[in-house]
């Protein structure tokens, strides 16, 4: 069981907060059981790598799902984001209140790519039209190579005209990588990105993957219960600890960062 | 704007992607909608050469006074004036309206009843020139044929009386102005102004006729005519003048029942068409919203991946129904198709019963246009259900699927 890890990396006081939860709750029930997530307080600031790592079924998409605004949260004392340096935070707790799910979407059009486990890759699209999603809902020009120049750096040019169903998980994995970078988002989200493929692959896609947010100079959070290899990128891990009640009906889990 | 050209060119691409599927459902609407327009042709072209050739029948419109009345000038002239009135002329005792015809040609002189016209006869209608004066006479084929004459010659009429005792003839030099055909009147007779029947009238009462110089009496008072040639404007008023006259006391006979058949055929095949169109579109737009029902399903995580690029909700909707419109719109073309091929067999079937010009099966550019509307119709009510569904995906729901 991971316990709760110091910072790895120092947090520079200046920083811009993309985001800045506080008493952020989130429950879900089945069958009788119940599991909570609760964030007393998490900040993450612009251009931050963050690690969220942990077993399966601590919470970790839970978490994620709800910082890409497509999971709402059940309680929020405070939920901003803020995701241009030079404009006021967003209130996104107000957003879920009103409904306003066409904002929550053009947001994460605009600021959010989001990476799946597998798929999100839309099967009646070719990998360029995949990757080009985002784009074309920007309305971005699509003739200045930017979604060539990235499948080159994620090794898939020469499948760039191919459906999804014809290639491999791997490379599934960085057009799904690729379709969340295409429109340079402000951060990205990566739901334990390589967990299907075999740890050589896995360590090489996450590489690659780091290295093309590092150089983009996007804010990243990649969610992964391999703990080794993402400790050798330098990452900063949020820490969490997971409960469970005498009764074994609610688990609950904390996360601060 | 980018939202919508987006959705519509995605939802095309899954659309053409998913032929297989895309393709039945299109098959399956032409094979609802295309017999139905077949059906429609057919109900259109047959009653509708009916309802043509009643309409431009005068005949139909008719209403002919039966045995002997008394109908007055002022009558006659009121009757005139109704909106619902095209033509009416009074006619003389049918005793005294007969005239004998002679011409050079012919050997033969034969006996022809006179029937009254003038301005806007609508049974001489299109016949180019009407009678009028005691001199212009129109004759049916059937006279001018026993009198060897056309239209231009000019043959003699005469009448005869017993006038104070003694056996008295006169001539009139007649100008036949046009040959009515068999189609319009298949007697021995002749179309003459109404002012020529009255002579002829007068000149058998031995009254004196000044116009043309025919001696006799003086005629006694105001002329009272025993009936008249009455038309309607319309089809639609020939019952309800029917019903009037004879309400007022009035004899008179109309087509108005034959008519009426043919109406009331039309108003229930309508009605025939029109439960098997509800039933057979219904059907259609049922299967079609299951199956968008079962799609939106089926293609839930896609649709969350849509929504987590940023696709509104809207924008969701409207991909089940852009696919049902493009169905729609492909299905009709494809129905038009199957119309336009087995219209052109049934025609071609009938050709030897039909006219020239005239088919069986057959519609007009509206019913094209009116079969599109409700297919479109349909096919967006019944999409409207999924597309509500796939609206109300929650994207973490739908990205998370098995
Ligand atoms: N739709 C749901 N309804 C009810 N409970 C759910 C639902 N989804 C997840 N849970 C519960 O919430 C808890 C956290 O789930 P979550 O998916 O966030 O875990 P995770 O850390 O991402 O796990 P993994 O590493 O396996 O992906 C789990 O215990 C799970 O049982
Ligand atoms: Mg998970």
């Amino acid at each position: 069981m991971e316990n709760s890890t110091e910072a790895l990396v120092a947090r520079p006081t200046d920083k811009v907060l993309i985001y800045h939860l506080r008493d952020v709750v989130r429950t879900r029930e089945a069958e009788g059981t119940a599991f909570r997530l609760r964030v007393p307080s998490l900040q993450i600031a612009m251009g931050e790598k963050i690690a969220l790592i942990g077993h399966s079924g601590c919470g970790k998409s839970t978490l994620l799902d709800m910082l890409a605004f497509i999971l709402q949260p059940t309680e929020s004392g405070a939920f901003r984001f803020r995701p241009e340096r030079t404009d006021d935070p967003i209130d996104i707790a107000a957003y879920w209140d009103k409904s306003r799910q066409n904002r929550l979407g053009d947001l994460r059009k605009k600021y959010i790519g989001y990476v799946m486990q597998t798929g999100g890759l839309v099967p009646y699209l070719s990998v360029r039209d995949n990757m080009s999603l985002s784009r074309n809902l920007l309305q971005m020009p699509n003739n200045d190579m930017a979604v060539e120049e990235l499948a080159s750096h994620l090794g898939i040019r020469r499948h760039l005209d191919k459906f999804p169903s014809a290639l491999s998980t791997g490379e599934r994995q960085r057009v799904a990588i690729g379709r969340a970078l295409a429109h340079r988002p402000s951060i990205v989200i990566a739901d334990e990105p390589t967990a299907s493929l075999d740890p050589i692959a896995a360590e090489k896609i996450m590489n690659l993957f780091i290295e093309l947010v590092d150089e983009l100079n996007i804010t990243v959070i990649v969610a992964s219960h391999a703990w080794r290899h993402i400790k050798k990128l330098g990452l900063r891990q949020l820490s969490h600890r997971t409960q469970r009640t005498s009764d074994g009906k609610l688990t609950e889990t904390v996360v601060t960062g | 704007m980018a939202h919508l050209s987006e959705a519509f060119r995605l939802s095309g691409k899954d659309y053409l992607r998913e032929w297989r599927i895309s393709g039945s459902f299109i098959v399956a609407l032409a094979a609802v909608l295309g017999p139905m327009m077949v059906l429609f042709g057919l109900k259109f072209g047959v009653i509708g050469s009916m309802v043509d050739e009643l309409v431009h029948d005068p005949r139909n419109r008719e209403v002919l006074s039966q045995g002997s009345g008394r109908y007055d000038l002022p009558w006659i002239e009121k009757m005139a004036q109704r909106p619902d009135v095209a033509f009416i002329v009074p006619r003389t005792r049918r005793i005294a309206a007969d005239m004998q015809l002679a011409s050079k040609v012919s050997n033969k002189i034969i006996n022809v009843e006179l029937i009254p016209s003038g301005a806007g006869d609508p049974l001489l209608e299109g016949l180019g020139a009407l009678p009028s004066g005691a001199n212009q006479i129109v004759l049916s084929e059937l006279a001018a044929q026993k009198l060897m004459v056309k239209s231009g010659d000019t043959i003699d009429g005469s009448i005869a009386r017993m006038f104070r005792g003694k056996a008295e003839r006169q001539h009139l030099d007649l100008k036949v102005v046009v040959v009515a055909p068999a189609a319009l009147f298949n007697r021995e007779a002749a179309f003459v102004a109404v002012d020529l029947l009255q002579a002829v009238e007068d000149f058998r009462d031995g009254h004196r006729v000044a116009s043309l110089g025919w001696d006799g009496v003086e005629a006694p008072g105001e002329r009272i005519y025993p009936g008249f040639r009455l038309y309607a404007k319309t089809l639609d008023d020939v019952a309800a003048l029917q019903k009037e006259m004879i309400a007022q006391g009035f004899q008179v006979r109309t087509r108005a029942e034959d008519i009426a058949v043919v109406k009331d055929m039309d108003r229930n095949l309508t009605l025939v068409f029109w439960v098997i169109a509800v039933i057979g579109l219904a059907g259609f737009a049922l299967s079609l919203g299951a199956s968008l029902l079962a799609n939106v399903d089926r293609k839930r995580r896609e649709l969350s991946v849509l929504r987590l690029v940023g696709f509104h909700t809207g924008d969701i909707i409207l991909f089940p129904v852009l696919q049902s419109v493009f169905t729609g719109l492909v299905g009709w073309f494809l129905a038009s198709g199957i119309f336009f091929g087995v219209s052109f067999v049934i025609n071609k079937l009938f050709a030897d019963q039909l006219a020239e010009g005239q088919s069986v099966c057959r519609l007009l550019p509206e019913h094209f246009i009116v079969a599109l509307v409700l297919t479109i119709a349909a096919a967006v009510i019944a999409a409207m259900l999924g597309g509500l569904r796939a609206s109300r995906i929650e994207p973490s729901e739908g990205l998370r699927d098995i």
